[in-house]
């Protein structure tokens, strides 16, 4: 600064300058540089104090992927000293099993947002990555966190809704034997009002029943095993098969019904039929459900170029604007279903996603609350049997 | 007297309910409470039909199918499962078996049940 005022001055007022006021400049700019050198070395001692006690692992890579920096958390997580590799590229370091699956997971995404990264040996990691590229240097700075232990709970959570789930179903069935046992008149006649209430208890249970079978079935998404033996299927049988099943209450709700289908045979799609069957249940039972009395649920299959498309349409009640981004979520109610009172777990929809997504289907919706809803999905047409289009 | 049912099932209520629907059928009903004494029963009193549980204490319902069907004189003993377990996996395995139905205990009245064994011996 006093370099610069000098100057500025000495431009607009030449003068002689006395070899005085030459030293004295001189020890001014040396004291600058060194408080800017104090300055930046605080600095960098104030960043190393961050990065060594980062709770995450932290690894700065530069622009040929070789390691510039790694503080003691990342040396920890992926059992690697600083010394033996800083300085060296990511994929030189095949020798270290956890760098080579970091470098593997690295060059699949130009940038990793708490991506899951499994550390099996010697004892079982979980690591989330998340990394940033710093765009002028061309650094990349690559986050570390353990969260073995949320993925721990997380499966220890599954397990017991699995398990509580299961233990539910024994007593659940003698319940469920016992009560219609006295409603067919097995155990002696019943008073009408005694027959009403018992009747009314076995509808009870039966939803308890519905809603085990339903947790059952999300125990065994949030596991993984789920979809099973897939086989090639008809999608125009299985609607048909399924709306069957709804004749009944169509009827009672006096509700109009369509089912749009190709006259042509559609090709078949690879399914695990028992879960699609779930899903078209699931969405019809909804759109049945939720539309009043006299309504109409169109259900239309198309075929697109290399997917199969399932609507189903009705003039129910709509899903609120404000909820849209939930529909798909676990548990999830609309407040205007809440007032109507009418029974559900909040289960299937997010059974319906997962099972669309596991068979690498598309699933959406549009809805105008008070209007009514559609929903879609589709489904791949195996192979390439696009022709004939 | 009607014709013989074997319930092998390890929980007493369930063994009554359907033991009680069974005789007001006008079956006669014979129970056991484990794999080991439902393969006794079948193999002593070689009943017209068996319904099989699956998770039982010691010898499981698929161990219990597989002797059955190992011993000439009561392999062809129709066997209905009815079973809390209602996986394909589970389902697919009875049915190779050899088992006539699979029913999933809390997806069926006893009056469908009922039926259903009705069926099988026609």
């Amino acid at each position: 600064m006093n370099q610069s005022q000098k100057k500025n001055h000495s431009l607009r007022e030449p003068e002689i300058i006395s070899e005085r006021d030459i030293r004295l400049a001189i020890l001014n700019i040396l004291e600058d540089s060194e408080e800017a050198k104090r300055i930046a070395g605080d600095e960098r001692d104030k960043t190393k104090a961050i990065i060594n006690n980062l709770a995450d692992g932290l690894i700065i890579l530069n622009g040929e992927n070789r390691v510039f920096l790694i503080n003691p958390q990342a040396e920890r997580l992926l059992r690697v000293r600083r010394e033996e590799i800083e300085g060296e590229g990511l994929q030189s370091l095949d020798r270290y099993s956890s760098l080579k699956r970091l470098a593997g997971l690295l060059v699949s995404k130009k940038e990793l947002f708490r991506e899951e990264l499994l550390l099996p040996e010697p004892k079982k990691l979980v690591l989330e990555v998340t990394t940033t590229t710093l765009p002028r240097r061309e650094e990349k700075i690559v986050i570390l966190r353990d969260i073995s232990r949320e993925k721990l709970i997380e499966r220890m959570k599954t397990e017991f809704v699995s398990f509580a789930a299961h233990q539910l179903r024994a007593p659940l069935s003698e319940i469920k034997w016992a009560l219609e046992m006295f409603l067919e008149g097995d155990l002696g006649k019943m008073t009408e009002e005694q027959q009403d209430f018992l009747e009314k208890t076995y509808q009870s249970n039966e939803r308890m029943i519905l809603l085990v079978n339903d947790l059952l079935d999300v125990t065994r998404i949030e596991e993984g095993r789920y979809l099973y033996k897939p086989t090639l299927a008809d999608i125009k049988e299985i609607t048909q098969s399924a709306i069957d099943l709804y004749k009944g209450g169509i009827q009672k709700k006096k509700i109009k019904f369509e089912f749009k289908k190709p006259k042509e045979k559609l090709p078949e799609v690879l399914v695990d039929l028992e879960k699609i069957k779930l899903v078209i249940d699931n969405l019809l039972s909804n759109a049945i459900k939720y539309t009043p009395d006299g309504g109409k649920v169109t259900v239309s299959i198309s075929r697109g170029k290399k997917e199969i498309e399932f609507s189903i349409k009705d003039t129910g009640i709509g899903i609120p604007k404000d909820q849209k981004e939930k529909v798909f979520s676990k548990f999830f109610r609309g407040t205007n279903v809440l007032k109507t009172g009418v029974e559900g777990t909040g289960l299937g929809l997010f059974i319906t996603k997962n099972i669309v997504e596991a068979h690498e289907g598309k699933i959406w919706f549009e809805s105008e609350e008070g209007k009514g809803t559609t929903f879609f999905f589709t489904l791949p047409i195996p192979g390439n049997l696009t022709v004939g289009e | 007297m009607g014709k013989k049912i074997l319930v092998v099932e390890d929980d007493k209520f369930l063994r009554e309910l359907i033991s009680r629907k069974l005789s007001g059928e006008g079956f006669e009903v014979l129970e056991a409470f484990d794999g080991e004494e439902g393969i006794k029963k079948i193999k002593a009193e070689k009943p017209a039909l068996v319904l099989l549980d699956l998770i039982l204490p010691g010898i499981d319902g698929f161990e219990v199918l597989l002797k059955i069907r190992e011993d000439p004189n009561v392999a062809q003993t129709p066997v209905i499962i009815l079973s809390n377990l209602g996986q394909r996996e589970e389902v697919e395995k009875g049915l190779k078996l050899g088992a006539v139905d699979y029913l999933i205990k809390a997806h069926f009245t006893p009056g469908e049940i009922v039926e259903k064994i009705k069926n099988a011996l026609k």
